[in-house]
């Protein structure tokens, strides 16, 4: 059978079956542009799904499928740090089984990357403005 | 090489010099006292680098050199200010002298051969710079004439290829402590050369004798003997005269390089002289100001007003069209808002209520179309916010607002009569043409008005203008009005505060009277563009007929008051800064100052000058005819001109004299104008006043002086001079 690449056939029907059916693996495909299997590992507050298949090789072994509230707009930052080692293989324990990561009360909740939007970051000017424009009097003050 | 054009020390006489020739002068009766004098003297033949020159005697070697394009390097020779002749920079060997003579100073003779490029010659100026250099610290990196300064300059094409200079380690170099004088210059005194420019300019065309040097040879020293500040309405000129940095500018101190700026020639609108500048910009912003040669006008000089006042551009600048909200506050708007809310004000005004005033700075564009637009509206309310008589020739003649005389032939007038002026102040440029008169024609000078300092002696005459009736009639043994019945030439200033009382008329007729060929006019600013388009004169009459919309077009002298205004009339403010007018303003257009467009100034002899655009108007602010212009298409009353040259067109409809630029017509109707105003002579029972009597009044005048810092600071330093014991 796998002498014809039969097997193959059988693992994408399996992978789509996976997946929830064609629609459902058509529309990952269209938002990840990947289709894989794999077993499902956890879930971070925003819902991003951490998968892992040993079956491919070292690198494109785990993965994040972004929640759907991302919908187009996913980007690696959405990726919380407590999973960002279990992803990279950094660690094998995922968040939930390792006991030594430090938990302190005054750590924030994650943030994406806002670059580009209007939370971003933006410096205040050290330089003086070239013309100081004239303010009306008020007649409050 | 140098800083000057060549073309300067050919067109200029030595001053004080036997062979100064009087300027030619346009009008007629100037030529014909001029034809009458003696024959010129027969020209002598001089050889220079063995090329024959024919100049007449007593012309200088260095400017029969400069006949032929020969330039000697000089550090003390100035074309304007006596010779002094001590920086010897411009040797040059002269055949059979035994050593080389100073060029500046030197009168040619005949048969004399000039050697300006031999080894003697060279050997002499690598020697001079050598002594220069020796005592002059090596500090061009940061100094602020690096990159503009003659000894830079100079040591690289006349200096010798190495120093021999080695005595730092033991005695180090001559060091001067640095002088306090004023908020305007920054003295380094260790870097003079000791040309004394500086104190020539003081003490012969700023009148004022206060630099002086103190020591001989090494410890010579150029100062004011007892500390004290140099305050003069010119002192920003001793800055370009300095050839090295040992005088520079205070504001611009560490600010930028010469080479890393923008030169944009302007006209200035400070002071009704129209001087012309150079507009040096740097990334937008407006550095400095520096004076730009135009013998008709300003020479090379520049009042401190003029040069020191751009900061003032940067402050208390309109930067978005602002209006009233509900809570009686200016906020700011969209461009949209402010002009369709300004659009329908003039809408729903009935003809009459509505009122347009235009200020000293408005330029003569935008003042025809808001002219137009007021006309269109079925308005005739158009004003200026100065005053004049309308009585008698009133506005409808030029020559009865203008200062006919010109400028230039101020040097010309052999006595002149000042009415009720302080034109040192009110004009130091004209001024400095009449110090100019004094000392080099030895022209007489009466006042008539507050005694004020005017930087020469004058007889003065007393305060009422009672005596200038008496003149004007004729009959009077009083000695200046024999000097004056003696003079060929003479001139009469008349100030413009003196028009704008109920006597003005009278004043005015009687100065015409008296004058009877120069009647001149001394007024503020952009007045005579204004009055030539067809403004009327004083806007208080119509201010009091209950206007329904005011349109203020950068009147800001304080003339025009909320309080006058009926509560629901609306003012709409069209201007570049924050001061009385957009203060009382329901709506604020915010317009361009002079450096920011390409506009159209009249000056008090009625030349129009264009400015340039140095710089782009801060902010959301415009091009002020273009503001009027895009409110009338919003009003649908379309104003048939798109662009400039369509502007300008319409412009010359009105008055081809505001697009001759650079122009001035001479004119001749002032005849007329006497005849029209002879009937309002009456007697006159006034004092006569003017606003500028001090030095700290002349600093802050206009919106842009009041926001300027500097200027602040130049008023601060006179108060505290009136303190000095000295």
């Amino acid at each position: 059978m796998s002498a014809f690449g039969l097997d193959k056939i059988t693992k994408l029907f399996q992978i789509i079956k996976v997946n929830g059916g064609i629609r459902a693996s058509l529309y990952k495909l269209y938002r990840f542009d990947d289709l894989k299997d794999g077993k499902l590992v956890g879930q971070d507050d925003f819902g991003n799904k951490y998968y892992e298949n040993p079956r491919y090789f070292f690198g494109r072994s785990r993965w994040v499928e972004y929640a759907p509230q991302f919908n187009m707009d996913y980007d690696g930052s959405q990726v919380p740090a407590e999973w960002f080692g279990w992803l990279h293989y950094k660690t094998d324990l995922i968040p939930t089984q390792d006991k030594d990561r430090p938990k302190y009360k005054w750590m924030l909740p994650h943030t994406e990357n806002l670059s580009g939007t209007t939370g971003q970051y933006v410096p205040y000017s050290t330089t003086r403005p070239k013309v100081e424009p004239w303010i009306p009097k008020s007649s409050k003050v | 090489m140098f800083r000057q054009p060549l073309s300067r020390a050919l067109s200029l006489p030595v001053l004080g010099s036997p062979t100064r020739v009087a300027r030619v002068c346009t009008s007629a009766r100037s030529m014909q006292v001029q034809s009458e004098g003696k024959p010129q003297p027969e020209k002598v033949e001089v050889f220079i680098d063995d090329k024959p020159v024919y100049v007449l005697p007593g012309t200088t070697v260095l400017q029969a050199a400069a006949q032929i394009g020969i330039e000697i390097p000089r550090f003390c020779y100035h074309e304007r200010l006596a010779v002094a002749g001590n920086c010897r920079m411009c040797l040059v060997e002269v055949e059979k002298s035994p050593k080389p003579i100073a060029a500046c100073a030197m009168p040619v003779m005949k048969g004399m051969r000039i050697k300006t490029n031999s080894d003697l010659t060279k050997k002499a100026r690598e020697g001079i710079m050598e002594f220069l250099l020796v005592n002059h610290p090596l500090d061009c990196p940061i100094c602020d004439q690096g990159g503009e300064c003659d000894l830079q300059d100079q040591s690289m094409a006349f200096g010798s290829d190495r120093s021999r200079f080695t005595d730092i380690h033991f005695s180090g170099k001559r060091a001067v402590e640095d002088k306090d004088i004023g908020p305007l210059i920054k003295t380094i005194m260790t870097r003079c050369i000791h040309c004394t420019r500086c104190i020539r300019f003081a003490s012969e065309v700023a009148g004022i004798d206060d630099l002086g040097t103190t020591g001989r040879g090494n410890d010579m020293q150029v100062g004011t003997y007892v500390e004290k500040l140099f305050l003069s309405e010119l002192s920003g000129n001793i800055i370009d005269l300095c050839p090295v940095g040992a005088l520079t500018s205070k504001p611009y101190s560490f600010v930028a390089r010469p080479w890393e700026t923008r030169r944009i020639e302007s006209v200035d609108v400070m002071d009704a002289v129209g001087s012309n500048i150079i507009v040096t910009t740097r990334t937008n912003e407006v550095l400095r100001i520096l004076p730009k040669t135009n013998e008709e006008i300003n020479e090379e000089w520049l009042a401190d007003k003029s040069r020191f006042a751009c900061d003032g551009l940067k402050r208390q600048r309109l930067v978005t069209p602002m209006m009233k909200s509900c809570s009686g506050e200016l906020e700011p708007v969209e461009w949209e808002d402010a002009i369709c809310a300004a659009a329908a004000a003039i809408q729903n005004c009935p003809p009459d209520s509505l009122v347009a005033v235009a200020g000293e700075l408005a330029d003569a564009e935008s003042m025809v179309a808001l002219k137009d637009l007021v006309n269109r509206m079925g308005s005739e309310h158009v004003y200026t916010e100065h005053i004049f008589p309308l009585q008698g020739s009133g506005i409808d003649l030029r020559a009865a607002y203008l200062l006919n005389t010109k400028i230039a032939n101020v040097e010309e007038a052999d006595f002149i009569l000042l009415i009720g002026t302080n034109v040192r102040y009110e004009a130091p440029i004209l001024n400095a043409r009449i110090r100019k008169a004094y000392v080099h024609n030895e022209t007489e000078i009466a006042l008539v008005g507050p005694e004020v300092n005017l930087s020469y002696n004058y007889m003065h005459c007393g305060t009422s203008p009672s005596i200038v009736q008496e003149f004007a009639s004729g009959q009077s043994s009083h000695p200046v009005y024999q000097k004056m019945m003696k003079a060929k030439r003479p001139m009469v200033i008349i100030g413009a505060d003196q028009l704008k009382g109920p006597e003005g008329m009278s004043m005015l007729a009687t100065a015409q009277q008296l004058a009877y060929n120069l009647e001149i006019s001394l007024s503020d600013k952009n007045w005579e563009a204004a009055l030539d388009i067809g403004y009327k004169p004083g806007a208080s009459d119509a201010l009091q007929a209950n206007p329904k919309v005011v349109y203020l077009l950068g009147a800001d002298a304080g003339y025009i008051d909320r309080n006058m205004l009926p509560k629901d009339c609306c003012v709409i403010y069209q201007g570049h800064h924050g001061d009385s007018g957009a203060e009382m303003a329901d709506i604020v257009l915010p317009g361009a100052a002079y450096t920011e467009k390409r506009a159209t100034y009249v000056n008090t002899e009625g030349r129009a000058q264009q400015t340039l655009p140095a710089v782009t108007p801060p902010g959301r602010a415009r091009v002020d005819w273009k503001i009027i212009r895009a409110l009338s298409e919003v009003m649908g009353q379309t104003l048939p001109y798109d662009d400039l040259d369509e502007m300008r067109m319409r412009m010359c409809q009105i008055s081809p004299t505001l697009v001759s630029y650079g122009e001035t017509d001479t004119n001749s109707f002032m005849p007329e104008v006497i005849q029209l105003s002879c009937n309002y002579q009456k007697p006159l029972s006034c004092e006569l006043d003017v606003e500028m009597k001090k030095l700290s009044d002349y600093f802050m005048t206009d919106p842009i002086s009041r926001a300027s810092p500097t200027m602040a600071k130049c008023v601060q330093a006179v108060h505290k001079q009136e303190t000095n014991p000295y």
